[in-house]
């Protein structure tokens, strides 16, 4: 205690003074220190940033406006302008004049104004007096009030009319103005067109100053009220964010930092300034996908409105080398707090998905839709329900109802062990010999499934006689048909690798050993008539001729696999086999009992019984159909939102190598779904199912995609990509297109096209590409055509094969493709040929002195026909499809051997003599001439 | 090693009698521990201690996060205040044993001031200095927000505000009902009651031990014990799915401690008796019922008669001011008891009624 301290007090005052001025110098410190901490925010230097990057940009087009400005005419302009002053000059007196005149008539306009708005007033207000008076039929006082009414809206009117006059005379003093500053006006209004771009960059220029004013709005507790540095967010009602129990508008204040995210010109400055790289498609203002309507993070997902710093964003680096980036720059963190962080750069085209969905492939998704075809090719629809997109698809194994007059039961055995073994391309995934299921005790169980799944399976098959018997042919000459002839649409062939590889067409398996799997006379019937042998196959008929097919047959049967003959699969362990039916049993029994109710069964019995639970185990009918599995669920988790699933639920058991991420897994897990099982003790029945199917990483990662993509969120039906009526129908149709992969060899309005790969040097050699095919093609002859396909160009060796399609579904596909092309159902050829007088004599001069005849030959010639028959292009043909073909057919199907006759814009006349040298009456005579070639017959 | 055994110990089973020997220890030897050189012998040992404790990476990650800040400024406030507490009752009990009297009533101390400014003057300077000391801990340490709150995913280990997880880790031991609502209300009823219920004169204005040794004991023993420690256990010793981890071991979410625990009637009943569970409710768990009223009724009553210092208590206080005493004493030490019988028997509840959501 102090000593110098007064009576009554335990401690001295001054040195309490004291202290309290030092806490209170604290208290101000720290005060001053709370708002500069809320002041200070990584987005403002971000920001002021931009405004210098900005102003770099503003100076540059400054300056380029100021080259392009003619310094000469300037020059002449001003001296012009100078000589135009002194000529003002001596016209002073009258100019002052006129100055003082319109300043007088002004004023008075003024003053009339205000007049006439009491006016007014006072109407509307005696007005009402007037007419109260006269409802309460007080006539004495509405007499009065009516003549004060008259009164002032005679002088109302009076005041209206003398504003107009004033208005007049001070139109005709500026008029007098103009006259006399003439000279100085109409030059001063010509320098300003040519210095007007300037002008305004100049402006705009001015906006990016950093000077008292911008530090003035910008001020610690001034900047509430009209800041430029500020966060600008736009607020998207068409898509919702779910903030639990409810959905919210989605505010993404991305574009505080992303600032010229909209705007071209910014392409090379670095993040966060550069322009989006896809300004044609998204977020410019002209583009499908609007900034303002869209947003960002309805695709890119993550956290858009926060704006605290780089890491609230929730941003992902999208590969090792940007995290390590971005962990030294910004202290990047994983967002493991947040359910949906953004996609990673590379899965962006996921967030497509909840907007487009009921459709087949997205235009310009191209990871995605590589994606949905592995998904596609390796059927991960059949066990795993995929709604929106991947329903009502066709088993993509082949039918097992009739295996036993296909292939051998020990051979069958093998396969199902080890379908790699025998194919190493094979899409059947591998059930067996995998990581956790390797170990002997495993393997003696696994065996003894095998088995009896082929007993079962054998069991149930149905008895089939192939139709045709195979007769030994020219394999040389097999192998040529099956590279001309389109079968690597969808096969790849041994012996024709490097084609194959090119294609690569996956809907039917890659062909390899035929000779030690299946018997000639099957395959023989199976090439003539796919559907003798399996009714729903979407394997198509090529119309092979016996020959040609004997010809393949024998082609395929000499490709074998010598060291999977003769295979004797392991014999059937009867005890394993009992062990696992009363497994089964004591789900819901005793061991003991089990066992008593497996010992009363008969022998067969237990083999049919364990081969059907082990189909039913595996999930064979999914894929394939195999009698009593009528009904069942597909064996795996739907799939429709996987892109949600909290990351919490995915089992990574010790892989600890594994990205702990929702594709870090998915990506993992499509390479090696047995890979969660090691290290972990599981029983027989409890270990992972999900086969094997050897996929690469590239593959995995598009899968990936596709399945980030199928996520809950709920968007808004104005926020979805609604399709018209037509749009569904073309939908429907690509579908239909997509199950009998239609576009394994015809690219469809861009889409896929795979056998085209085949044909680099020619495309024309290869099977038509369909553009807008809707447009070209009648309907009643598109109906017959994909019924019974006939020939169109002879100098096609690859066949448009006849496909097993029902009635509806040829239907679908004719009114898909109209309604692609946005066509009406029919185009009626014969009313578009009538002539005018002269017309068709113009036309025939035009046929003869283009000389159409010389590839358009078939029946008018002898020659070698290298285009279609035109005497069938009325039936096959729309008038108004051919009118545009030929006003530029390269504008239709790039690269055409149908030369562009008049010119890239359709207007250059092929001869000036003919119609005045009118392009679109030249086309118009030549369709009407093609059409009546048909029309004739 | 030493970390794998620290570990060990500091599993409650372990840890919470070791604290409560620690904390009879500390009062038994309060003389000795309320010296100036067992602090400064104290801070030594503790200082190099603490640095080693935090040069592991797994303790470190729960100490750093800036929920637990207020917990380790807790520990070291509490620490340092018990054994100002201790040191200024020393003091004065060896006075007041030389028939000195207590430190506080020597004439200079009794001398008065004026409370304008000395008082008020200074809780001024209390004012601004807190809120100066929160704008700064507000601004270095951000609130330790987490994602929106989303009703069907909770975070884990889902924690308590650090404040109440002595109560969270009373519900590893009693139902809900009794560790939310009985105890707590119990806990506000009996601080309200305190000064109504200890009308010992004595220790009025200056620090003893010696004249209130069962007030001072019953209620540390409770504040320390029974709540710091808790919290301490909450805090740093539980981690995910609310298991134990101990102070170096990494919080794998996947850990799992064996537990399973049973009911005093099915111990009693299928266990000892070998007969089923009795239909009727009441005789199921008749033998819960009867042990813990006869622990409510027959303790307070038999101390009262039977023992030296129940005898004494009662006269000094009077029946009614002992009985409720007792009772919420007993109330208090159900917590240990329980605790106790957990880890000897795995017992869950001693009258388990969950058809009326009566457990205790």
């Amino acid at each position: 205690m102090s000593e110098n301290k007064e009576p009554g007090m335990a401690y001295s005052m001054p040195k309490m003074h004291k202290i309290m001025a030092i806490l209170s110098f604290i208290f101000f410190i720290t005060t001053m220190w709370v708002f500069l901490d809320d002041y200070i925010r990584p987005w403002k230097a971000i920001q002021v940033e931009a405004l210098q990057i900005k102003r770099r940009h503003t100076e540059e087009l400054v300056k380029a406006a100021a080259k392009e400005i003619d310094a000469k005419k300037l020059a002449e302009l001003q001296s012009q302008l100078k000589k135009g002053e002194e000529i003002v000059v001596g016209r002073k007196q009258g100019i002052d004049k006129a100055n003082d005149q319109l300043k007088e008539v002004l004023k008075k306009i003024k003053a009339q104004n205000i007049q006439n708005g009491i006016l007014n007033a006072d109407v509307a207000a005696v007005n009402f007096q007037y007419e109260s008076a006269a409802a309460s039929h007080d006539h004495k006082l509405s007499e009065k009030k009516l003549q004060e009414l008259t009164r002032l809206k005679n002088q109302f009117v009076t005041g209206k009319d003398n504003l107009k006059a004033y208005q007049a005379e001070e139109k005709e003093v500026h008029a007098k103005l103009d006259e006399l500053n003439k000279e100085v006006l109409e030059t001063e209004k010509q320098i300003k067109d040519i210095t007007m771009k300037l002008n305004l960059l100049e402006m705009a220029k001015k906006q990016t100053d950093i000077n008292p004013i911008f530090a003035l709005r910008n001020m610690p507790f001034l900047d509430y009220l009209d800041p430029t540095i500020k966060v600008r967010q736009i607020v998207i009602n068409n898509v919702t964010d779910d903030r639990y129990f409810r959905q919210v508008p989605k505010v993404d204040r991305c574009i505080t930092c992303h600032t010229f995210i909209d705007q071209p010109g910014y392409e090379k400055e670095k993040n966060p300034f550069k322009t989006h790289p896809k300004l044609d498609l998204m977020v410019s203002l002209d583009s499908p996908h609007p900034m303002k309507q869209t947003g960002c993070t309805s695709c890119h997902g993550g956290e858009g409105h926060r704006v605290n710093d780089f890491n609230s964003a929730a941003h992902v680096p999208n590969d090792e080398k940007q995290e390590k980036e971005w962990i030294a720059k910004y202290d990047w963190k994983e967002p493991h707090h947040i359910s949906s962080p953004m996609l990673k750069l590379s899965q962006t085209e996921a967030g497509c998905v909840k907007c487009h969905s009921g459709v087949e492939l997205i235009k310009g998704a191209t990871v995605l839709n590589e994606g949905r075809m592995a998904i596609e090719k390796y059927g991960c629809y059949a066990c795993h329900k995929i709604q929106g997109w991947g329903e009502d698809k066709r088993k993509p194994g082949p039918s097992l109802l009739k295996i036993a007059s296909k292939v051998d039961k020990e051979w069958f055995k093998s396969w199902v062990w080890e379908p790699r073994s025998f194919n190493k391309h094979s899409k059947m995934p591998a059930f067996f010999r995998q990581s956790n299921n390797s170990e002997p005790h495993f393997v003696r169980l696994n065996m003894a499934e095998v088995n009896a799944m082929a007993e079962y399976i054998w069991d149930k098959s149905k008895p089939y006689a192939p139709s045709d018997k195979f007769q030994a042919g020219n394999a040389e000459n097999g192998k040529k048909i099956i590279s001309e002839v389109g079968c690597l649409g969808c096969h790849g062939v041994d012996g024709l690798e490097d084609q194959s590889n090119k294609i690569k067409g996956y809907a039917g398996p890659w062909l390899t050993g035929l000779g030690s799997k299946v018997s000639p006379d099957w395959l023989v019937t199976w090439l003539k008539k796919p559907n003798h042998y399996q009714e729903d196959t979407i394997m198509p008929s090529l119309r092979l001729t016996d020959k040609e097919a004997n010809d393949i047959a024998t082609y395929l049967l000499s490709l074998r696999n010598k060291s999977f003959e003769g295979l004797k699969f392991a014999p059937f362990d009867l005890k394993a086999r009992d062990e696992l039916l009363v497994d089964y049993l004591s789900a819901f029994d005793t061991n003991a009992s089990a066992a008593a109710k497996v010992a009363k069964m008969a022998d067969r019995e237990k083999t049919l019984d364990l081969g059907k639970r082990t189909v039913g185990k595996y999930g064979c009918y999914s894929c394939h159909n195999i009698e009593g599995f009528d009904g069942y669920p597909p064996i795996g988790p739907e799939l429709t939102k996987e892109g949600s699933k909290p990351i919490t639920q995915f089992g990574f058991g010790i892989q600890h190598d594994v990205p702990h991420s929702r594709d870090g897994w998915l990506t993992a897990h499509l390479q090696n779904p047995r890979r969660w099982d090691i290290g972990i003790d599981k029983v027989f029945r409890d270990i992972q199912k999900m086969p094997n199917f050897y996929m690469n990483e590239v593959e995995a990662k598009k899968i990936t995609v596709a399945l980030l993509g199928q996520t809950a969120d709920i968007v808004p039906l104005s926020g979805v990509k609604r399709y018209s009526a037509g749009e569904d129908l073309y939908n429907k149709a690509m579908k239909v297109a997509g199950k009998y992969n239609c576009m394994g060899c015809h690219q469809i309005d861009g889409l896929r096209g795979d056998i085209l790969r085949g044909y680099a040097d020619d495309i024309n050699q290869g099977p038509p590409r369909l553009v807008g095919e809707g447009h070209r093609i009648q309907t009643d002859w598109f109906y017959s055509f994909l019924a019974n396909p006939g020939q169109i160009r002879p100098w096609l060796n690859v066949r448009m094969p006849t496909f097993n399609l029902s009635t509806e579904e040829r239907n679908i596909l004719i009114a898909g493709f109209q309604q692609g092309a946005k066509q009406p159902t029919f185009e009626e050829p014969a009313q578009y040929v009538q002539w005018a007088p002269g017309e068709k004599e113009g036309a025939q001069a035009l046929w003869k002195s283009y000389n159409c005849v010389s590839c358009h030959s078939m029946g008018f010639t002898k020659d070698t026909p290298l285009a279609p028959d035109l005497h069938k292009a009325s039936v096959r043909l729309r008038p108004s499809w051919i009118k545009k073909w030929l006003t530029n057919p390269q504008a239709i199907l790039p690269g055409t051997t149908m030369p562009a006759f008049f010119g890239d814009d359709g207007k250059q006349p092929i001869d000036p003599s003919v119609f005045g040298g009118d392009a679109d009456k030249q086309i118009t005579a030549l369709t009407k001439l093609v059409i009546e070639f048909g029309l004739k017959k | 090693m030493l970390r794998e055994l620290i570990n060990r110990i500091s599993d409650p089973i372990l840890s919470f009698p070791l604290a409560t020997i620690a904390f009879y220890l500390m009062l038994k030897h309060y003389k000795t521990v309320g010296t100036k050189k067992f602090a400064y012998w104290s801070l030594a040992i503790l200082t190099p201690v603490t640095i080693w404790f935090l040069s592991d990476p797994n303790f470190f990650s729960i100490i750093k996060t800036p929920d637990n800040i207020p917990i380790i400024i807790l520990l070291v406030l509490v620490g340092f205040l018990t054994w100002f507490t201790i040191y200024r009752m020393a003091e004065n009990d060896t006075r007041i044993e030389a028939g000195l009297g207590p430190l506080e009533a020597t004439p200079e101390n009794r001398e008065k001031v004026w409370s304008w400014p000395n008082l008020v003057y200074s809780e001024l300077f209390a004012i601004i200095g807190c809120t100066a000391f929160l704008i700064v801990w507000a601004i270095i340490f951000k609130a330790p927000l987490e994602e929106p709150a989303n009703p069907t995913w909770a975070p884990n280990p889902a924690k308590a505000p650090w404040y109440f997880l002595g109560l969270q880790e009373m519900l590893v031991y009693f139902d809900p009902w009794m560790a939310g609502v009985v105890l707590p209300g119990l806990i506000v009823a009996g601080l309200i009651a305190v000064p109504y219920i200890d009308t010992n004169p004595k220790g009025n204005g200056y620090f003893t031990f010696k004249e209130r040794a069962l007030a001072i004991t019953a209620f540390l023993y409770g504040w320390l014990v029974l709540w710091v420690y808790l919290i301490i256990v909450g805090v740093f010793l539980r981690g995910p799915n609310w298991t134990f981890y101990g102070p170096f071991e990494f919080w794998d979410l996947h850990k799992v401690v064996a537990s399973f625990n049973v009911n005093l009637s099915e111990i009693i009943w299928i266990k000892m008796l070998n007969v089923g569970l009795p239909k009727n409710l009441i005789l199921r768990e008749i033998f819960g019922i009867v042990l813990f009223l006869a622990y409510i009724t027959l303790i307070p009553g038999w101390a009262a008669k039977a023992t030296k210092y129940g005898r004494k208590l009662i006269q000094d206080m009077g029946s009614i001011r002992y009985y409720i005493f007792m009772f919420l004493f007993l109330m208090m030490m159900t917590l240990p008891i329980k605790m106790i019988l957990r880890w000897l028997f795995s017992l869950k509840y001693i009258v388990a009624l969950p058809e009326w959501e009566l457990n205790l």
